[in-house]
């Protein structure tokens, strides 16, 4: 056994005796036990993704694993990359989980579960045949099912969040399923280099493709098959949420390009036209809910439906380019895409984490009851803050060079790629533009509203900087966030190798300190940029201290146009903030609102009381699944004919069900 | 003339002609939207008279000169009557709003590009690749009139159409015969005029020209 | 190199030295036009200089978003100053930024001044950082996709190649592609700048303000930042302008210090008379309502969109 398989081996091992360890040990060790073992299981984890991009390869077969195939599982640069971004946030999220997990989330099944649920997420990539592969993707969904409920006695809504998880996470396992067993019979093999040998009819193919791209597009929080993702990741613990936030929605994106583009060797133009488009009505729609959501963890989630259809836009824009015979623009956007992967990963994991401590500290996620946390949780706000501003992409923050690239690929692709793509690029880059808007606007929201300014509520006023264990944890994955922002002409190449398994034999970009794509024009340097943002500050911090008087800061009351002193009521709401966006977006986001006027007994024009309510539901949500949900429901609600309670009625129902399938039998064979 | 002029003079034509079009679709007064109209008008005459010069056909420089007085004079000129007559005014609450309907013009001029690709790729000179631009202001002028409550702003969609109609018949074709843009021209005229009468008798009946109250008549 | 170098330095200078001028200019043409005589162009400088010797103030409940806004602005606004082609187009910096990492770098600056105004917890802070995000969040398409349409031609959206390909064929910016996206960039830079229509700089009226809403709580040096950082941008934007689509004097590969030298000239001289046209239009026109100006960036979307589909529908 190689480097790769010696280090993904000891990560399954650290993840065994993580469980083993949440299971067994004590009370008191348990947390430090099972959150080290699980951060080892990361570490060699992605140390072993790592080796894997570094070229080395690893595959095995294990004849006795599993009844019939056995378990086939091999590493490539492909894989290494989701197996790197997986581990990483494994070994955040468990270093914070040890302090965010003491107040009743010690649990012994809970702590067992977690390592279980990075284990599936590392051997969802590194599967190889097609029977691992939905045995890893199961286990995936189970542990992650069961994490999530992990405090429903708390909270009602944990429950519903979990039906609907659990529904949306097996009906894009059944589609899944159905595609891969399909794919499996027509290539005559269920091993992933049988699958890629085996030539289907261009039917099939398109029949794989299309309801693998469900399934996988559903664990990708993609619209519409969203839905369960802004209910799920709020309501799971928030280590969780990060896990599920930066790693396993991922693996969605690593589904379609390892189906798609490896398996399927790419396909029609039209299959990638949809992913872009799918990607990026998602980017925007995830972002406008995000923008005018106002608790802390739900915009986090539905910013992960925006930064996964960028993803599948760069995704996309690969296939479609390369149907369309322009395989350097086509390398590009993979690269792009696996870039944002990476640095989505990256920020979400210190976002997730960061609203995490928030949560702990305070025990409230509405933006609207935050606030002051600057000065009671500084560690906490600077986590944050650096987090948000690589959430909206601006530089020096590490998603401006996956946007970056992927805008590149898309303004390139004009004159070559034919009238599809000259219609599709200038929409789908206005999209991304307009969604990048947004992000900014969500993030200022989040962080100005969320940790400036005053506290907005008692548990905010009296909320303490959270234990340094898990400030550790955040750290970690902002110090990935300032790697990946300064060093991407590190991060592509390594990347880059990562795409040569589906587009062989291209750079994808070239230079050391500045970053120059291969094969196109264009220009920039993230690390410069930064460097001369420092210079410039510091510069004008000169400047003023030349120029400006030497007197000390006097402390003043804040003038507000000679209002009286401030209170806390006065300030903007996240609410207030989002409201102008809400009110352009009117006609997308049909936001609801009531007014409750209650008269006083004595006259009716004499006022006791008035009440507003106002939220904006998730409109897909609304119109596509509530008739869905209701129609399954009249059905359920007819189907009771059939139980009469009758014990001999049942009975007989097997006995003619049985009979009718052996009828079915004798007939067609 | 050179080529180069040519290309560049004809693709001013066609962008003033495509940006009066949209800034029809963007403003609300509807004197703006005469006045707009009537630039297009002008946009449309240098167009053809720019087909006409490089053909050296001075039958087409006058149809085209012809062409302008209707379009940029006389359509103008009666429909700025008709609006002194009711007093002015804006349209107030087009049934799709503004910042939306441009960005349906987007989504438009998009297909409008797909959709005429077959066609100039029949014969891709200058002229015929201007298509595009023809069909969008097409498409722009009959969502116009779907989404406009106001008769006169329905009436410039038509027109837009009408323009737009005009144009692809010039790009594509080099010119039509005298008597068939004769006979067409007059007919817009015609519906000008009906129009016309139809508003004033409108006004008469109802006191005001949105013509979802003509909804009244069938009841 | 070395000339480049030299414009480099010359054009942060000029920007830097430049911009309250510029301000003062508009500020009094527009008295001018309004038949008041005026403070004269120097005015705002004098407003500086009385500004950074005030007291700097430690507002209550404010903390280090709130400080580091003003340098973090200006900061911003100073490597734009130095990464743009404005004055030389082989500037050493040219690799550093792009189009995309310019309007960026700008959004940054507005950013910080939001995160500032958020964190004075007032309403009048809030209001003007909702407002301001909002703005930018709806010019972002415009400008992104008129970057698109401006690189269509050179396939690149290298600043320099832009302005160098506009430089050798000067007549290229005679199309409809260039037309469009020109007046879409113009909206654009009235929108990120604050200006009528779309913000009023000489109002404090809670109804309809942006920009100053969120820097009321600024005071003395802070405040000198600010206002000094929101002349640069402003500066920087309509030379940029001239530089896209108007660059004559520019100096280019091979230019000697004497070209670089006049080229300085003819900016100020560029950006001075955009600013009056500027102002001058302003007179004429009055403030959109605050949910009109959606439409006006809806527009400008359009004619940017329009730019990208006119350079391959008339190509």
């Amino acid at each position: 056994m190689n480097l790769v398989g010696t280090l993904f081996v000891a990560s399954l091992s650290c993840c065994a005796l993580a469980a083993a360890a949440a299971l067994t040990a004590p009370a008191k060790a348990r947390l430090w036990l099972a959150g080290l073992c699980t951060a080892a299981a990361g570490a060699c984890g992605a140390a072993a993704g790592v080796a894997a991009l570094a070229g080395q390869s690893w595959s095995a077969w294990l004849p006795g694993l599993l009844p019939l195939a056995g378990a086939r599982l091999a590493l490539d640069p492909l894989s290494g990359a989701f197996v790197v971004v997986t581990g990483t946030v494994a070994v955040c999220a468990a270093i914070h989980g040890i302090g965010y997990c003491r107040h009743g989330l010690d649990g012994r099944v809970f702590q067992a579960v977690l390592p279980v649920f990075v284990a599936s997420m590392l051997l969802v990539p590194a599967a190889a045949s097609v029977s691992t592969f939905l045995l890893a993707w199961e286990l995936m969904a189970v542990s992650s099912l069961l994490l999530v409920l992990a405090e429903h006695r708390r909270n009602t809504s944990v429950r519903r969040a979990g039906l609907w998880y659990a529904v949306m996470t097996h009906l894009g396992l059944v589609a899944i399923l159905v595609g891969l067993v399909a794919f499996a019979a027509g290539a005559g093999g269920e091993s992933f280099a049988q699958l890629r040998e085996a030539g289907l009819p261009p039917a099939v193919k398109t029949v794989v493709f299309l309801t693998t791209l469900a399934g996988f597009a559903s664990k990708a929080g993609i619209v519409p098959l969203h839905v369960w993702l802004p209910r799920a990741h709020p309501e799971a613990p928030s280590h969780v949420s990060a896990l599920m936030s930066a790693a396993m929605v991922n693996m969605g994106a690593y589904g379609v390009v390892r189906v798609g583009l490896d398996l399927l060797h790419g396909g029609p133009a039209w299959w990638w036209l949809l992913v872009l488009a799918a990607g990026a009505v998602s980017a925007l729609y995830g972002i406008l809910q995000a923008a005018v959501s106002s608790d802390l963890k739900r915009l986090l989630g539905y910013s992960t439906t925006e930064n996964l259809g960028l993803v599948m836009v760069g995704v996309g824009a690969a296939g479609f380019l390369a149907a369309t015979g322009i395989p350097v623009l086509a390398t590009l956007a993979l690269a792009a895409a696996l870039l944002h992967v990476v640095n989505h990963a990256a920020f979400k994991t210190t976002l997730f984490l960061s609203a995490g401590s928030v949560l702990y500290a305070t025990g409230v996620r509405d933006l609207d009851a935050l606030g002051g946390l600057r000065d009671r949780m500084p560690y906490t706000t600077a986590l944050f803050a650096a987090g948000a501003l690589c959430a909206s992409a601006l530089p020096p923050g590490n998603a401006f060079v996956s946007e970056w690239l992927l805008l590149q690929s898309l303004i390139h692709a004009v004159p070559g790629s034919g009238v599809a793509g000259a219609v599709t690029m200038p929409l789908a880059v206005g999209m991304i533009a307009l969604s990048a808007g947004l992000a900014v606007a969500t993030f200022v929201k989040a962080f100005g509203v969320g940790f400036l300014a005053r506290p907005r509520s008692a548990e905010a006023g009296r909320a303490e900087e959270v234990p340094p264990v898990m400030l550790g944890g955040t750290a970690l994955a902002v110090a990935c966030c300032v790697a990946l922002a300064v060093a991407p002409t590190v991060v592509v190449p390594a990347l880059g190798r990562a795409v040569a398994v589906v587009f062989p034999g291209r750079d994808v970009v070239s230079g050391e300190l500045t970053l120059r794509l291969a094969g196109v024009s264009g220009v920039v340097s993230p690390l410069l940029i930064a460097v001369a943002l420092l210079v410039s500050v510091m510069a004008v911090l000169v400047l003023v201290r030349v120029a400006a008087t030497r007197r000390a800061r006097r402390a003043a009351r804040l003038w507000d146009c000679g209002a009286g002193p401030m209170s806390a009521r006065m300030e903007y709401t996240a609410t207030s903030f989002a409201e102008p966006l809400q009110r352009v977006f009117d006609n997308v986001l049909a936001p609801e609102s009531d007014v409750d006027v209650t008269p006083m007994k004595e006259s009716a024009y004499l006022v006791e009381r008035v009440r507003f309510h106002a939220r904006v539901p998730d409109r897909i949500e609304h119109r596509l699944y509530d008739p869905l949900i209701a129609a399954a429901a009249a059905v359920g609600r007819r189907a009771r004919v059939l139980a009469t309670g009758s014990v001999h009625r049942y009975l007989g129902y097997g006995f003619w069900a049985l009979a009718g399938a052996l009828v079915v039998l004798v007939v067609l064979w | 003339m050179t080529d180069a002029t040519f290309v560049q003079l004809l693709d001013l034509a066609c962008g003033a002609f495509l940006l009066t079009a949209v800034l029809v679709l963007w403003r609300r007064e509807l004197a703006a939207i005469v006045w707009l109209f009537a630039l297009q008008g002008i946009a449309l005459t240098a167009l053809i008279v720019v087909l006409g010069a490089r053909q050296g056909d001075v039958e087409l420089i006058l149809i085209g000169l012809g062409v302008g007085a209707l379009r940029a004079g006389l359509l103008p000129y009666l429909m700025r009557r008709a609006l002194v007559a009711g007093g002015g005014g804006r349209e107030t609450q087009p049934l799709v709003n503004v910042a939306t309907s441009l960005l349906v013009a987007a989504v438009l001029a998009m297909l409008a590009y797909a959709l005429s690709q077959p066609l100039v790729r029949l014969s891709p000179t200058p002229a015929t690749q201007a298509v595009p631009v023809a069909l969008t202001v097409l498409l722009i002028g009959f969502f116009l009139l779907v989404t406009r409550r106001r008769a006169l702003s329905q009436l410039v969609g038509f027109l837009l159409m009408d323009n737009a109609i005009t144009a692809a018949a010039f790009l594509t074709t080099s010119g039509v015969p005298l008597v068939v843009e004769l006979g067409i021209s007059l007919d817009v005229l015609l519906a000008v005029l009906v129009l016309q009468v139809l508003t004033t008798r409108m006004r008469a009946a109802f006191g005001g020209t949105d013509l979802d109250e003509l909804r009244e008549l069938h009841d | 190199m070395v000339t480049g170098a030299l414009g480099t330095g010359l054009q942060v200078i000029a920007v830097a030295l430049g911009s309250p001028l510029l301000v003062g200019v508009m500020r009094q043409v527009r008295a001018r036009l309004e038949g008041r005589a005026g403070p004269g162009i120097g005015q705002p400088w004098r407003d500086l200089r009385k500004l950074l010797r005030k007291e700097p103030i430690a507002a209550h409940g404010t903390g280090w978003p709130f400080r580091a806004a003003p340098l973090l602005v200006a900061g911003t606004a100073l490597v734009v100053a130095a990464v743009v082609p404005l004055v030389t187009t082989v500037s050493p910096l040219d690799g550093v930024a792009d189009l995309f990492a310019v309007t960026a770098l700008l959004a940054l600056g507005s950013v910080a001044l939001a995160l500032g105004a958020l964190d004075t917890g007032t309403a009048f802070g809030g209001m003007g950082a909702s407002r301001e995000m909002a703005v930018l969040a709806l010019v972002e398409p415009t400008i992104l996709v008129s970057v698109f349409a401006l690189s269509i031609r050179v396939g690149s959206t290298s600043l320099g190649q832009i302005v160098t390909a506009t430089v050798e064929d000067p007549l290229a910016v005679v199309s409809p592609a260039s037309v469009l996206a020109a007046v879409a960039l113009a909206i654009v830079t009235i929108a990120e700048t604050g200006r009528i229509p779309v913000d009023n700089p000489a109002t404090h009226l809670e109804l309809t303000m942006i920009h100053e809403a969120m820097v009321l709580e600024y005071a003395g040096p802070d405040l000198a930042l600010v206002e000094w950082a929101s002349a640069m941008r402003l500066s920087i934007f309509l030379g940029l302008l001239s530089s896209l689509f108007f660059p004559v004097g520019i100096a280019t590969a091979g230019a000697g210090v004497l070209a670089v030298l006049l080229s300085v000239l003819v900016l100020v001289g560029k950006v001075a008379i955009l600013g009056v046209l500027l102002a001058a239009g302003e007179v004429f026109m009055a403030k959109l309502r605050l949910f009109r100006v959606p439409e006006l960036l809806a527009g400008s979307f359009l004619l940017a969109l329009l730019a990208v589909a006119a350079s391959f529908f008339l190509a």
